[in-house]
């Protein structure tokens, strides 16, 4: 207690001197840790653990302490953590018309396990002066359930751990964090001194638990952290998901297929799947960690859906279709328990109008969603995906921009595709993201091409002109006198 | 189509050339709508489309009133047919359909739903070996050893299939590649059967042609092997199976054989040794083709018909075909070898002799000279005929195979080859069986035999035949119906069209001048010719007595459509693996648990996890499940299927050593009694048990399963060895818990459970289906302490004591 | 007279002395007994004395019922087999090496060793191992075959016994030819040739008639397809009565059927399809108009009500079928 308040209060001068020995480095920036040139002045972590992924929002009002402007913030990750982050995003909480804020995971230091989100302010802030970021972005497979394996109808206890004091590569002088939970049972979490009026923290109220407020704390001050609490719904994780969006412009349609594979990252059944047990869970439990059926809302004017997976037609599904919705909703072959996998593929077709649309100087321009993914109340979370466009033969200059955070598409390239009598081969588009969550669902993907009028007559003419070439060959064929005697 | 079909028929008067267009458009029409009607399952709008168009294109008096008879009868047909294969088809598809989804026509739904729902099992495992073919290639398809069946011995499986159906679907795949049309191999298998059954009609359509001058003739031959459910049973879409192409090429070879049979060409006659050479690679009902063609020959000799066109037919045709059923290794050197190859052989012998006894003879005029080679030949055949069964007896010559035996000797198969016996499609057929499957044809068939007796030409010979040889095979096997069918269609197509040609025809004779008419050389022979065509032929003269006939003939032909339609639908539209019953609002509800439970087995098992089950089960296990199997549906190793049913059939503590030795790691049995499901396993135990006791008779005993009444009892009063058989065990375990107690009701047997359900010691339930059809159970590793399991799991169960007494013996030696 | 004691007293001595025999002498004794006459006949007593522990030898003991009055089908098939069985057995093993007794006890003779076994059914076959000497088994109990599919055959029993006894000669079975049947056949086959060869000019025309093949034909078709070979092979009855002392000639259910019901079915298509026959070949050929149109209406009368008819009868046999033509509905 005493040895910790003094502690921090060497950190508090050590910090007031800093400045004096940061102007001298600034030139020659260090690349091992960004620069000391920024002060939290207050901070406020959300972490919320209410879906099956974490979503954690920084609330932070930096003030620039260094003598020349600076455009640069810098937060950061465990390797670990950069690998199951995703969907990064950074506004000004006073003002949302404030240009696009820049977001990139940096290595600074390949040596130490840190890693850095850059975040690049659209205008660099001078001296002095101060702005309010609301950094957000989710993490991915971040929870452990424990006990790790449990009975059919037990309950389900998940366990996160985080740090009590929000990582920050720069001094905080004032900071909290608060812990949003699913449901008030939380059999145990981590208990910290309390400081003021407070005797210990986490003051828990309902559903959430609140560490802090905390006075200063250095730059990467860590106070490890956790909770355990129930989460009785399904864990469901989408290792991988390939989205085919086919784009028709004979047939005036828009095909979509996605194939998922889904696992079940909760707790294992401690013994095997009881029959008899679900049958009845099924109707006097009917909240169960198992994952009994999803709901895909989809874009109304959907048509054809179809279920499958890899020996055929699933045939528990319901289609529900009509002006306001279309809603397909879907039950695996069987109950998915934690451990179990299901891949699956799903898809369905649409009017072209209702995406595709014609610029004036005689370019296309596609509007989809960018993922279309089920809508779970306990959320879903995607590791892999990969967007297909496939654009009709001939298209050209294909340009692309979404609203998915650019942080978390990895690649993107055009591609060329034989199919159904293609000559040339069509023009597809491949954009590869990683951990995106269903939150980012209907986050739009715009892709503009041209089409000339000859592209799309080709193929008629070619597939006449071949038809037309074997009927005149076997006519000739036929007159051919293949006997040996003419008789 | 219709549109040009209407140019034609505008343009065209009456030329032959018309009537070739016209009847090649029909004959399209035909093909196209024997595809449709067996695709309706999958697609619903496309066939809606085609009926409208001929049904339109019918329904146009101003043009019909330049057409020829041929022309007015075909399109009557045609309509009629499509209208045919409409109902059949909608019959069809409103029975297979999953509730919500069926709405679409989405490709995807239609290779899944198809491939999963054929009525027979074989279809996964040809399924299988395709993709393999696809996947590596030809030739190491040719030498594929399947190490993930008849675990742990493995199967050559390159060397012991037909693989005429799967390099046909590989080459039509690859075919489709180099167009760029991205088919799905999958697909290709699905609608394969439906393709073919299309070239089968228009093979009957030749074959018939062949036999009538009557060109109506074939049309209806065409329409009737279209749709008749005798064959449809095995062609719709998804039966992927040696069947779908085999009885093209059955007809198909048939019809080149008449061809070079009457042309005495040596071209057609190769033509025909190729195709026989494909049917071999396709099917093992080859040994059809290869005993009726010998015994047409015979029978011709017989008749006193010897040929040199018949020389040239026979001998071309047997020695290139045997070559080429010779190259397919799983033939290799049968048709040398085994007796029913024999006849083919002996004939070719024969016809030699005869073509050198036929030379000398022209060279040598003389009487006695020629009774004397008559003797000599009748002489050598006979000798032949002894050498071939000194030869079999000595056992040179292999003696019929089993399946091939169990068709003489109807009571062999149940005696020495119980498997066979098991199969139902081995028993023989009882009357409604035929009369279901080609109802109106059953008695046209005899009618065109006898039409056929008219004037009695090679090819009719043929005909009857085929028909005595078909009709009896068809009696003894509920399958080879399947061989019956085209001859009967073709037969019947005959008589159909004789008969409606002398009602339909338009000139009326009047009473005083007799008009001589073409088909009257029956008469010219009053001896050998039929007594009833003695007479000249007048033709019919009142409209009444026509328009009688031909409407009563109407009437049976679209009560022949309804009832194809009707059989169809209820019958051979039924899949085995998808279940579809009615909920009690008349709702469709689809059982899937067999697909249920085998993703089950291929997601959340071991890649390599080794899967118990009776036979039937082997090739869906294999193709949906995709896990390794101890014994399927290729029932090459009794033995090996014996183990399984005794390790069904005995006592855990017997089973589970089995188990161990063969590294099972699960057991799938199928249980009915939830759902009233009655092909489960405990209504197939006794085939397990007798199977297992053919190899074990000492250890498996048929008659413990038995009640001393001698009842086959699953109840309370059921024998101890049934209730402590593994199988039951597994059936009926943890069963009563979903009952009120002493409530448990088996809805199969219709009996009512014992109070206490059986418990397991050595293995642990691991996944049960939604309807209970599919009970899956996990093998326990031995147990930790090295208890044996019983004591390990009597203690779980908190009994130690009870079993700790039963285990020490009786009480009194406790004391102290 | 004096020796009558002695005889008495040696008869005694031997009486006691068969009470308890050494198991060597009762096999040596069941074995000359059956040289002379196999499969030895036993009696209760003998029976006992047989079966009685120790024994270092085994015993095959089919317990049957031959007398008619018991009706048992099954043994008298067996019987001849059993007998073949166990000559050729002990002709093969005369000194006995196989240590094997076979023997029969009838009911008649043994009615109280069928009540103590508790015997419902006969025949049975018992298998009594030895108890001592080098084969000795585990248990005395015997080994029990069951004759549950029909009679068996000599060969079968005889693998069956030698797979019960191992590692001992196993005489193989030896059916005596049966002369009389190859001269029957011989005589009949000579005898059909000569008459062939006699009848030949008289036989020729016929066998060259055309109509008769074709009805031949024609016959056999219709019996085919009405499933006359079904009957052959699951040996149907030919008529059944229902339950009230009528007679039901149709079986019920799709997948069976009586004999006579299938000649019904037969004859209609025969009908059916000569009615079809007769208005395509010989109507037309009616020179008669008057005479040709009253033909045509009775054959297609004929024809229309037989097939009426038919359907009305699949429809009792596939209930739930759809379809039906007046008269019949």
């Amino acid at each position: 207690m005493k040895t910790s308040a003094v502690f921090s209060a060497a950190l508090s001068l050590l910090s007031l001197v800093s400045p004096s020995s940061a102007k001298s480095t600034t030139p020659a920036a260090s690349p091992s840790t960004p620069p000391q040139v920024w002060k939290n002045a207050n901070l406020v972590h959300i972490i919320s653990v209410e879906k099956n992924y974490v979503k954690e929002n920084i609330n932070v009002l930096v003030e620039n302490i260094s003598k020349q402007p600076q455009d640069e913030y810098f937060l950061p990750l465990t390797a670990d953590e950069a690998s199951r982050i995703g969907g990064i995003e950074v506004k000004d909480r006073k003002n949302a018309q404030a240009g696009p804020f820049g977001v990139e995971v940096v290595e600074l230091d390949p040596k130490s396990n840190t890693q850095y989100v850059r975040i690049k302010l659209p205008a660099a802030l001078k001296a002095g002066a101060q702005q309010t970021l609301g950094i957000s972005y989710y993490l991915l497979k971040a929870y452990k359930p424990l006990p790790a394996s449990i009975k059919q109808d037990e309950q389900q206890f998940l366990s996160h751990s985080f740090s009590a004091y929000c990582p920050s590569a720069y001094t905080t002088s004032k900071q909290k964090t608060e812990v949003k939970l699913p449901s008030a049972n939380i059999p145990d979490y981590t208990k910290l001194p309390g400081s003021g009026d407070v005797k210990e923290f986490p003051v828990k109220q309902g559903t959430k638990l609140t560490y802090g407020p905390f006075d200063e704390k250095p730059a990467g001050a860590f106070e490890p952290a956790q909770v355990r609490f129930e989460f009785n719904k399904p864990v469901s994780h989408v290792t991988e998901l390939e989205r085919d969006i086919e784009v028709s412009h004979w047939g005036g349609n828009v095909a979509f297929e996605e194939r998922y594979t889904l696992i079940h990252r909760g707790a294992n059944l401690s013994d095997q799947f009881n029959r008899v047990k679900w049958a009845q869970s099924v109707y006097y439990a009917p909240n169960t960690h198992a994952l009994r059926e999803m709901k895909f809302p989809l874009r109304v004017g959907s048509a054809d859906p179809y279920y499958t997976d890899v020996i055929g037609n699933v045939s528990t599904s319901r289609f529900r279709s009509n002006k306001r919705e279309a809603l397909l909703e879907i039950k695996p072959r069987y109950p998915l328990f934690g451990g179990w996998k299901y891949p699956f593929t799903i898809g369905w077709n649409s009017d072209a109008k209702n995406f595709l649309r014609q610029t004036v100087n005689g370019g296309y321009i596609l509007n989809v969603p960018f993922l279309e993914g089920p809508r779970q109340p306990e959320g879903i979370e995607y590791e892999q995906v990969q967007v297909r466009v496939t654009l009709p033969e001939g298209a050209e200059n294909v340009k692309y921009s979404t609203a998915v955070p650019s942080s978390s598409i990895t690649s993107d390239d055009i591609e060329v595709q034989k199919t159904f009598l293609d000559t040339i081969g069509r023009t597809v588009l491949v954009i590869k993201a990683r951990n995106l969550v269903d939150e980012l669902r209907e986050r739009e993907l715009i892709v503009s091409y041209d089409y000339p009028l000859s592209a799309s007559l080709r193929k008629p003419f070619i597939v006449f002109g071949s038809a037309m070439t074997l009927f005149v060959s076997t006519w000739v064929l036929g007159n051919l006198n293949l006997k040996f005697t003419s008789k | 189509m219709s549109a040009d079909t209407l140019q034609v028929l505008a343009s065209a008067g009456k030329g032959e050339s018309t009537r070739t267009i016209l009847r090649f458009i029909i004959l399209s029409l035909i093909a196209g709508a024997a595809i449709a009607s067996r695709l309706f399952s999958v697609i619903r709008k496309c066939p809606l489309s085609a009926g409208s168009q001929l049904l339109s294109w019918q329904s146009r008096p101003s043009r019909r009133g330049q057409l020829s008879g041929l022309l007015r009868l075909s399109a009557f047909w045609a309509a009629l047919l499509t209208a045919a294969s409409f109902q059949v088809s909608r019959a069809l598809f409103t029975n297979v359909g999953s509730p919500s989804l069926s709405q679409s026509c989405a490709r995807a739904e239609r290779q899944s739903r198809m491939v999963a729902d054929n009525p027979l099992v074989d279809p996964w495992f040809n399924f299988r070996a395709t993709k393999y073919l696809v996947a590596n290639g030809f030739y190491k398809f040719w030498d594929w050893f399947d190490d993930r069946t008849w675990h742990p011995l493995g199967r050559v499986t390159g060397g012991t299939l037909y693989p005429g159906l799967m390099v046909t679907s590989g080459a039509i795949y690859h075919a489709l590649r180099a167009l760029t049309i991205p088919v799905d191999i999958r697909n290709i298998c699905v609608l394969l059967a439906p393709a073919f059954s299309g070239l089968t009609a228009f093979a009957a359509y030749l074959l018939t042609n062949e036999m009538t001058p009557s060109p109506s003739a074939g049309l209806l031959a065409a329409i009737f092997m279209g749709i008749a459910p005798g064959y449809i049973s095995r062609s719709v879409a998804g039966s992927y199976d040696n069947e779908a192409i085999a009885i093209f090429l059955l007809v198909f070879t048939f019809f080149l054989w008449i061809r070079a049979l009457k042309q005495g060409s040596m071209l057609w006659g190769v033509l025909c040794a190729l195709f026989y050479g494909y049917m071999v690679a396709s099917w093992g009902g080859y040994a059809f083709i290869t005993c009726l063609l010998p015994l047409h020959a015979f029978v011709l000799i017989c008749m006193g018909r010897y040929s040199t066109r018949l020389y040239v037919a026979y001998t071309t045709w047997y020695a290139l075909g045997t070559l080429a059923s010779m190259q397919i290794p799983f033939v290799g050197f049968l048709p040398v070898k085994t007796s029913e190859h024999m006849p083919a052989l002996g004939i070719f012998g024969f016809l030699q002799l005869l073509a050198f006894l036929d030379y000398v003879r022209s060279a040598i005029p003389s009487r006695q000279f020629q009774t004397f080679l008559w003797l000599f030949a009748g002489g050598t055949f006979g000798l032949g005929l002894a050498a071939l069964v000194v030869a079999t007896s000595a056992g040179f010559i292999a003696p019929w195979s089993g399946r091939f035996y169990s068709l003489w000797d109807t009571g062999y198969a149940k005696i020495h080859i119980p498997i066979i016996a098991s199969v139902s499609e081995h028993q023989p057929t009882a009357w409604p069986a035929f009369f279901f499957d080609l109802n109106m044809l059953i008695w046209l068939f005899p009618a065109g035999v006898y039409l056929c007796f008219q004037n009695l030409a090679d090819e009719h010979v043929f005909i009857v035949v085929y028909a005595l040889f078909g009709s009896y095979f068809a009696g003894v096997m509920v399958r080879l119906m399947l061989t019956l069918t085209p001859v009967v269609c073709v037969a019947a197509a005959i008589s159909a069209s004789s008969l409606l040609d002398t009602y339909l025809n338009v000139k009326s004779p009047n009473a005083e001048e007799h008009p001589a008419d073409d088909n009257t050389d029956g008469k010219k022979s009053g001896k050998t010719g039929l007594k009833s065509t003695s007479k000249p032929v007048v033709g019919i003269y009142g409209w009444l007595s026509k328009g009688t006939v031909a409407g009563a003939m109407t009437v049976y032909l679209l009560l022949f459509v309804m009832h194809c339609t009707w059989v169809t639908s209820n019958a051979y539209s039924s899949p085995s693996v998808v279940l579809a019953s009615r909920m009690p609002d008349g709702s469709q509800h689809i059982i899937d648990d067999y697909r249920e439970a085998y993703q089950w087995l291929r997601q959340n098992t071991k890649e390599d996890a080794k899967i118990m089950s009776w036979w039937d089960y082997g090739y869906q296990i294999g193709g949906m499940a995709d896990r390794p199997t101890l014994v399927d549906n290729n029932t090459w190793n009794n033995t090996h299927i014996a183990t399984v049913g005794k390790a069904m059939s005995s006592r855990e503590e017997v089973s589970y050593p089995i188990m161990r030795q063969h590294e099972v790691d699960y057991v799938l049995v199928v249980f009915g009694g939830l759902l009233g499901y009655s092909g489960d396993d405990i209504n197939k135990f006794l085939w397990m048990v007798r199977i297992a006791e053919g190899i074990w008779p000492d250890e498996v005993k048929e008659r413990e399963f038995f009640t001393p009444r001698g009842e086959y009892r699953v109840d309370g009063e059921a024998t101890e060895t049934m209730k402590n058989s593994l199988m039951y065990k597994m059936s009926y375990y943890n069963y009563n818990s979903l009952f009120p107690p002493g409530q448990a009701q088996d809805r199969v047997r219709q009996s009512r459970l014992p109070e206490v359900g059986p418990s397991l010691s050595t293995i642990e339930e691991a996944f049960t289906s939604e309807n209970w059809i599919i009970r899956i159970y996990k093998v326990k590793d031995l147990d930790n302490f090295g208890r044996d399991h019983a004591s390990a799991a009597a203690f779980d169960r908190g009994l130690k004591k009870k079993k700790a007494a039963k285990k020490r013996g009786p009480r009194q030696l406790r004391v102290d | 007279m004096r020796w009558l004691p002695a005889f008495v007293s040696a008869l005694c001595a031997t009486g006691t002395l068969a009470a308890k025999k050494s198991t060597e002498q009762r096999f040596n004794e069941f074995h000359t007994k059956s040289l002379a006459s196999t499969p030895v006949k036993l009696l209760d007593a003998n029976y006992r004395e047989l079966t009685s522990t120790p024994r270092d030898y085994t015993a095959a003991i089919l317990l049957t019922a031959l007398d008619a009055r018991f009706g048992c089908q099954l043994c008298r098939e067996f019987q001849p087999e059993w007998d073949l069985l166990s000559k050729s057995w002990i002709k093969g093993d005369k000194a006995g090496e196989s240590r094997l007794v076979l023997a029969t006890l009838d009911f008649s003779d043994g009615r109280e060793i069928f009540m103590s076994l508790g015997l419902q059914t006969a025949p049975v076959l018992f298998l009594f191992p030895p108890t001592t000497g080098p084969h000795a088994a585990a248990s005395p109990e015997p080994i029990r075959y069951d004759f549950v599919n029909g009679p068996q055959s000599a060969e079968q029993i005889h693998a069956w016994l030698s797979r019960h006894l191992p590692d001992r000669p196993h005489p193989p079975v030896k059916r005596p030819i049966n002369w009389i049947k190859w001269i029957f056949t011989t005589v009949m086959l000579s005898g059909t040739v000569t008459a062939a060869v006699v009848a030949w000019p008289y036989v020729l025309p016929i066998i060259q008639n055309r109509n008769v093949w074709a009805a031949i034909s024609l016959i056999s078709i219709l019996l085919f397809t009405s499933g006359h070979m079904f009957n052959r092979i699951r040996g149907v009855p030919y008529v059944s009565g229902d339950g009230r002392g009528g007679i039901s000639y149709f079986a019920s259910g799709f997948q069976n059927q009586y004999g006579m019901e299938t000649q019904i079915v037969a004859a209609m298509y025969g009908v059916l399809s000569f009615a079809a026959i007769a208005l395509t070949i010989k109507v037309p050929r009616i020179a008669d108009p008057k005479a040709q149109s009253v033909a045509v209406l009775a054959w297609g009368g004929a024809l229309f009500l037989m097939y009426s008819f038919l359907l009305s009868i699949f429809r009792v046999k596939n209930a739930g079928y759809p379809f039906a033509l007046p008269p019949f509905m």
